[in-house]
């Protein structure tokens, strides 16, 4: 587990610190800490991270626009800030969990456990997946998103005018994210439910979903079960 | 919002108001110029020298003088004016003479002696007798229908060149009195009305001292009271007519008075560049006027163009740069105009001004309107900034962060997790202590930043220094404007070398103002794009320098090599 802890409050960055330590215990690989966010974001850019701990005001400054860029990479990002206001926005945005200041460690482990394990609770909704452009981030609306095929690391994105983006995020990544109205019909997809007009079974016993607009995606055997009970 | 709604309404009643004054005016004007054709009167005739029978009405003055322009050492003189009765008195109602002439006279009918002003002849030995406006009764026998002479045994021993009857008037005697009753009591009853006003603007502007507008609008109507009462006091005080060139210098010093003030007053509403220059000219032409020995209606008169014009030009460019209330004053000056033009100058005079002195009303009537809408917005502004200074500590950045430290604190090490509850309880307190005030001795200010330090040495871990340079313990300060710096200092900034960073507070002062600079020792962060905003920090502090000190404040904030600095000007 490699950690960024991104929090200009020193006290409370060690807080942070002594407490994923005291929960990961061995499994930490690396765990950092920046007081700036010229020193994040250099960091960000030349290091593999898991997951960035993120406080929203950093030096007097509103922190939004490090949260779109850090929501567009392939780490997690949990929010930890003094304004609770903020939830739904960083939700929208796709941030793994919000721990609104003050907080202890069993609400730290709390969020910690949804990396980990596989949430199916539908708390807040996501609105956008951030996508890396040239110069920016663009938000893409969830809803514009029919589907989303695993590409190594990466993952496409397949969108509703037939566009496609990249994101950086895995696929298990993204799955945390979206479980809501997304189901991994595949290893290497990810299918909005609603999008599925039908589910047959081809030659060879081979399942397929059939979206609306007439593309097939592969259906895993073991994941056929599932999906059924859920489309039905 | 009562008051506003007072406003209004009394806008609603000014309104009607000031069409009632303005007709009362017009009735005035036009009650005061009666059409009468009782007498018809021919050309005055003098010749100096002194026979009984150039009171008769048959002796032949036809080689008497049309003009005598000069009757030296009190000597006595003759005046004859033929005077033609157009219609019979009533039976029973006498018909009077009312004269307004210079001298010391007797006035004989038809021959017959009706009356004595005075004693012609002897005035240096019987002193000064009689009066400058007279009415005489003219025995019934004497108005029969036709052909009259009235003549005057007159002498001039103050006045050797004032030779002429200035007005001469025939009607019934009970009219005459009357007449003359009824136009001064009017006019002291309007003159009553304006040394009401001047009381009442005289305690407003006693009340608020830095209100010129309405001491001077008080001291025109006072002027104009005055005026007034010069001008009409001749009804019941008896005049005598060596005494009269003193009435009119009051008169004009009044009338100069009254003319540079319009003006002034105008410039003050309605303010334009190089005002003093403007008017010193303008009281150089002024003057000019009044001691330039012109006859005394036409000094008057200058006068009172020369204010009306410059009052036009100043209202009329108070017009052109869309002032409130300039367009209803211009208006009241352009109807002066005709009204100047229709009545003899003496009634014009007074309600002209009477117009202006009512357009400079409506002014004033404006200008308070907007005061109390200010001072409105000023409350609601002291306000904010109180509920600004209370949130600073509660805001959710503040106290949430400063509790998750405390906890911490609390959980790692309780000894000095108490020290820091100490310290936060500290500052609350000073908090407490200055959140209703507008300004707080600057000991206080300090010890407040010193217990966010304290605060904040708790929550980043850093080594914060308070240092001091020549603090005076006797000034006050608007509160929070050193705090809010402070936490700007520690918000924007990272540590030196060492961990630590400093903060230096310098006071000087001299006979032009006191200056606070507020030094940051540290290394400033990273400019981050697009941050260039006002932050709310900056603008309290601004809008706490106005409160305080309205514009005399100057105050800049920038980086320097070492940090940070900001300087707080406050001008004397």
């Amino acid at each position: 587990m490699n950690i960024l802890i991104v929090e200009d409050e020193s006290r409370i960055a060690k807080r942070i610190e002594r407490m994923t330590r005291a929960i990961y215990g061995n499994t930490l690989q690396s765990l950092k800490h920046s007081n700036t966010l010229y020193d994040a974001l250099n960091y960000i850019e030349n290091n593999a991270l898991d997951l960035v701990f993120l406080d929203l005001n950093l030096n007097g400054h509103n922190g939004f626009d490090l949260l779109t860029t850090a929501v567009s990479e392939s780490f997690h990002t949990i929010i930890i800030s003094a304004y609770k206001d903020q939830a739904i926005t960083a939700f929208e945005y796709g941030v793994l969990d919000f721990i609104p200041k003050p907080f202890n460690q069993n609400r730290l482990e709390q969020a910690l456990n949804r990396i980990t394990i596989k949430e199916k609770k539908v708390t807040n909704t996501i609105k956008f997946l951030a996508v890396k452009k040239r110069h920016k981030v663009q938000l893409v609306p969830i809803e514009n998103v029919l589907y989303i095929k695993g590409a190594g690391t990466y993952t496409e994105l397949f969108l509703a005018d037939g566009k496609r983006e990249l994101h950086d995020k895995s696929l298990e990544k993204l799955e945390q994210l979206l479980s809501f109205s997304f189901e991994r019909v595949h290893k290497s997809y990810l299918v909005k439910l609603s999008e599925i007009q039908e589910i047959t079974v081809a030659s060879g016993s081979k399942y397929m979903a059939e979206l609306k607009n007439g593309v097939h995606i592969p259906v895993g055997r073991t994941k056929y079960k599932d999906l059924k009970a859920k489309w039905l | 919002m009562l008051s506003l709604h007072v406003l209004k309404q009394m806008k609603v009643i000014l309104r009607p108001l000031s069409f009632f004054l303005f007709i009362c005016l017009m009735l005035l004007v036009t009650s005061c110029t009666p059409e009468r054709s009782i007498s018809k009167r021919y050309r005055t005739v003098f010749k100096i020298g002194d026979q009984s029978e150039w009171a008769t009405k048959a002796f032949n003055d036809q080689n008497w003088d049309k003009r005598l322009w000069f009757v030296p050492g009190g000597q006595v003189f003759w005046s004859r004016t033929k005077i033609d009765i157009l219609k019979a008195p009533d039976s029973l109602k006498p018909f009077g003479v009312y004269l307004h002439a210079y001298g010391e006279y007797e006035v004989f009918w038809d021959g017959e002696l009706i009356g004595k002003n005075g004693n012609p002849g002897q005035e240096a030995t019987l002193g000064k007798v009689g009066k400058m406006w007279t009415t005489y009764r003219i025995p019934a026998h004497l108005t029969k229908k036709g052909a009259h002479v009235l003549a005057l045994r007159s002498s001039l021993l103050y006045f050797p060149d004032h030779t002429r009857i200035a007005q001469l008037e025939i009607d019934y005697y009970d009219n005459l009195l009357t007449n003359q009753t009824i136009e001064s009591s009017y006019m002291h009853l309007f003159a009553g009305a304006f040394l009401i006003a001047f009381f009442y603007f005289l305690f407003l502007f006693l009340s608020d001292k830095k209100e010129y507008a309405t001491l001077i609008f008080g001291i025109c109507c006072f002027l104009f009271f005055a005026l007034i009462l010069a001008e009409f006091v001749k009804a019941y005080l008896p005049i005598h007519y060596s005494q009269h060139v003193e009435r009119l210098k009051v008169i004009g010093a009044l009338m100069f008075g009254i003319s540079f003030l319009i003006p002034f007053y105008f410039s003050m509403q309605f303010p334009f560049r190089k005002r003093k220059l403007l008017f010193t000219i303008y009281a150089g032409i002024l003057l000019y006027i009044f001691l330039s020995r012109y006859v005394f209606e036409l000094t008057a008169n200058n006068m009172v163009l020369s204010m009306w014009l410059f009052s036009f030009g100043i209202v009329a460019f108070g017009v052109y740069k869309k002032v409130k209330g300039a367009r209803i004053v211009l208006l009241t000056l352009l109807l002066y105009v005709p009204i100047s033009l229709v009545t003899p100058f003496n009634k014009s005079l007074f309600v002209g001004f009477s117009l202006i002195l009512l357009g400079m009303f409506y002014l004033l009537s404006l200008r308070i309107k907007e005061q109390r809408l200010a001072y409105e917005t000023s409350l609601v502004q002291s306000t904010r900034l109180r509920l600004e200074l209370l949130k600073k500590n509660i805001q959710p950045h503040f106290l949430m962060n400063t509790l998750t430290s405390l906890i911490d604190w609390v959980e790692e090490t309780p000894k000095k997790g108490v020290l820091f509850i100490e310290a936060l309880a500290k500052e609350f307190d000073l908090f407490n202590q200055i959140e209703n005030e507008t300004s707080i001795p600057i000991t206080q200010e300090i010890a407040l930043c010193r217990a966010h330090l304290e605060i904040m040495e708790y929550r980043k871990e850093i080594n914060y220094y308070w240092e001091e340079e020549g603090i005076d313990t006797q000034q006050k300060i608007p509160p929070g404007i050193l705090h809010t710096l402070l936490e700007n200092g520690i918000t924007h900034s990272l540590p030196l070398e060492g961990n630590s960073i400093r903060f230096k507070l310098i006071y000087e002062s001299n006979t032009d103002y006191k200056c606070y600079t507020f030094l940051t020792f540290a290394t400033p962060l990273r400019q981050e794009i697009g941050t260039k905003k006002e932050g709310t920090g900056l603008k309290y502090i601004k809008a706490r320098l106005t409160e305080s000190y309205h514009d005399k404040w100057d105050f800049s904030s920038g980086p320097v090599d070492h940090g940070w600095k900001n300087t707080v000007k406050i001008y004397s």
